[in-house]
């Protein structure tokens, strides 16, 4: 081996040790600097993504079509694009109009941004939003939708926020149940499957399927209190406490737009 | 000049497959998601002389610790040591490997592909269980693992269809060599 490949890999050991030994501060840094630089790519992708949705859905219509009669054809294709602009439109207006709606009548200070991406982690249940610290976002910032709770910021670079879903182990939220008296502690499980597990509650609590439940809000706690967490879909015992499975309200599979609470109005 | 264009090529993917598996969607039953950085990274372990692929370790190491870090409380939950020691031996491993087969096949990529993949999702899985205790293992765990690492194995062999003739380590001869052996 040459001198300089010994050197070279030297260097190489060096670096391999320095990146063993970097402090978490460091590593934030380094994390909101690698978000950063990834944003384009992920926006350009997002985009490519929703523009190539909505192509393979004009694509079912027109398949829809050939089937139509002939002499008809053009005429009815027109009225199909129209009528379709047209509910689409529709249903952009009342979606707009719900979030409108809530954002004003919401309690909290509130940022709409768009899910550019799920991330593909297989034990960790994050995904990616458009804003960033350029919008007033931090870390540990509650992320919701109309429905209920999605999940907290974690990571932030200056447009783009790793959000941490509820449905992920390491996301923990002091719950109540509706009509109860019943507290617990609700969190994901270790491979997420879409489900959350109320856990601490006392193991006599008589919980039926379908009551609510809520964000407790402790106080110097990420979450606010009376957020739609889930709801009660089974309730067990267990040897010192009670446990409950519970589905999320917020459609967590088919995020679209969510909103960032930055604080009380 | 061809490690270089390969080197430059592979740290152009990098960031790309990154972003593109973040925007893949996920695969029923069990949410299974699909890994592109594994390829990637057997990609130039196979293909780049030692030197520069373990310096392609290194910076696959220190994307998929950033890729992997949550910091909760103050405290990082996995620091980059895992990644680094984790790519560093898998690039030994599959020099040793491409020696012992007298150099990159679309075979061996595919296959180590895989093997990276399962590895790399079952060692996270560990790290995670070793950090927060109990190791639940069921189906859904092993879905989530096993069946990324046969997308890998699919993947990777499209990705050496596509990049095989930038490969310096495999040529034809060698390849016919070995067919008439």
């Amino acid at each position: 081996m040459k001198r300089i490949q010994i050197a070279i890999l030297a260097l190489l050991f060096a670096a391999a040790v320095a990146l063993c030994v970097l402090g978490t501060g460091t590593l934030a840094s380094l994390q909101s600097g690698f978000l950063e630089f990834l944003s384009p790519i992920t926006r350009s992708g997002s985009a490519v993504k929703n523009s190539l949705g909505s192509l393979s859905k004009d694509l079912m219509t027109l398949d829809e079509l050939q089937s139509e009669d002939t002499r008809l054809l053009a005429e009815n294709k027109q009225l199909r694009a129209e009528n379709n602009g047209l509910r689409d439109l529709q249903k952009d207006n009342e979606h707009l109009r719900r979030i409108l709606g809530y954002r004003e009548r919401s309690s909290f200070r509130l940022i709409p941004a768009v899910v550019l991406s799920h991330d593909a982690e297989a034990w960790w249940s994050t995904i990616k939003i458009n804003r960033g610290s350029k919008d007033g976002i931090a870390p540990d910032m509650p992320v919701i939708t109309d429905r209920g709770l999605v999940g907290k910021t974690t990571a932030v670079s200056r447009d783009m926020t790793e959000v941490m879903l509820i449905t992920d182990e390491n996301c923990k939220v002091a719950a109540k149940v509706e009509g109860t008296k019943e507290q617990g502690i609700c969190a994901g499980v270790r491979a997420p499957e879409g489900e959350l597990q109320l856990a601490f509650l006392n193991k006599l609590a008589d919980l039926q399927p379908g009551q609510k439940v809520y964000t407790a809000g402790v106080s110097g706690g990420v979450f606010p209190s009376g957020i739609d967490l889930g709801v009660v879909k089974s309730f067990h015992a267990r040897e010192l406490d009670g446990e409950a499975i519970l589905e999320p309200s917020a459609d967590l599979g088919n995020l679209e737009e969510v909103f960032v609470i930055t604080g009380a109005k | 000049m061809k490690t270089a264009r390969i080197f430059l090529l592979l740290l152009i993917l990098l960031p790309l497959s990154v972003a593109l598996q973040d925007l893949l969607p996920s695969i029923p039953p069990a949410q299974e998601r699909i890994l592109l950085l594994p390829v990637i990274f057997c990609f130039g372990a196979l293909a780049l002389p030692l030197l520069p692929a373990l310096f392609f370790a290194l910076i696959v190491a220190l994307v998929q610790g950033l890729v992997l870090l949550q910091i909760q409380s103050g405290q990082a939950e996995f620091s980059l040591i895992a990644p680094v020691v984790f790519f560093l031996s898998w690039k030994i491993l599959l020099q040793m490997a491409s020696e012992a087969t007298h150099g990159m096949s679309w075979e061996l990529h595919a296959l180590s592909s895989a093997l990276v993949t399962v590895t790399l999702l079952g060692g996270e899985f560990l790290i995670l269980c070793l950090n927060r205790g109990e190791v639940p293992i069921t189906m859904t765990v092993v879905l989530r693992t096993g069946i990324p690492s046969i997308i890998s194995l699919l993947i990777a062999a499209l990705l050496y269809l596509l990049l095989g003739s930038l490969v310096p380590f495999a040529p034809a001869q060698i390849q016919q060599l070995r067919l008439d052996e």
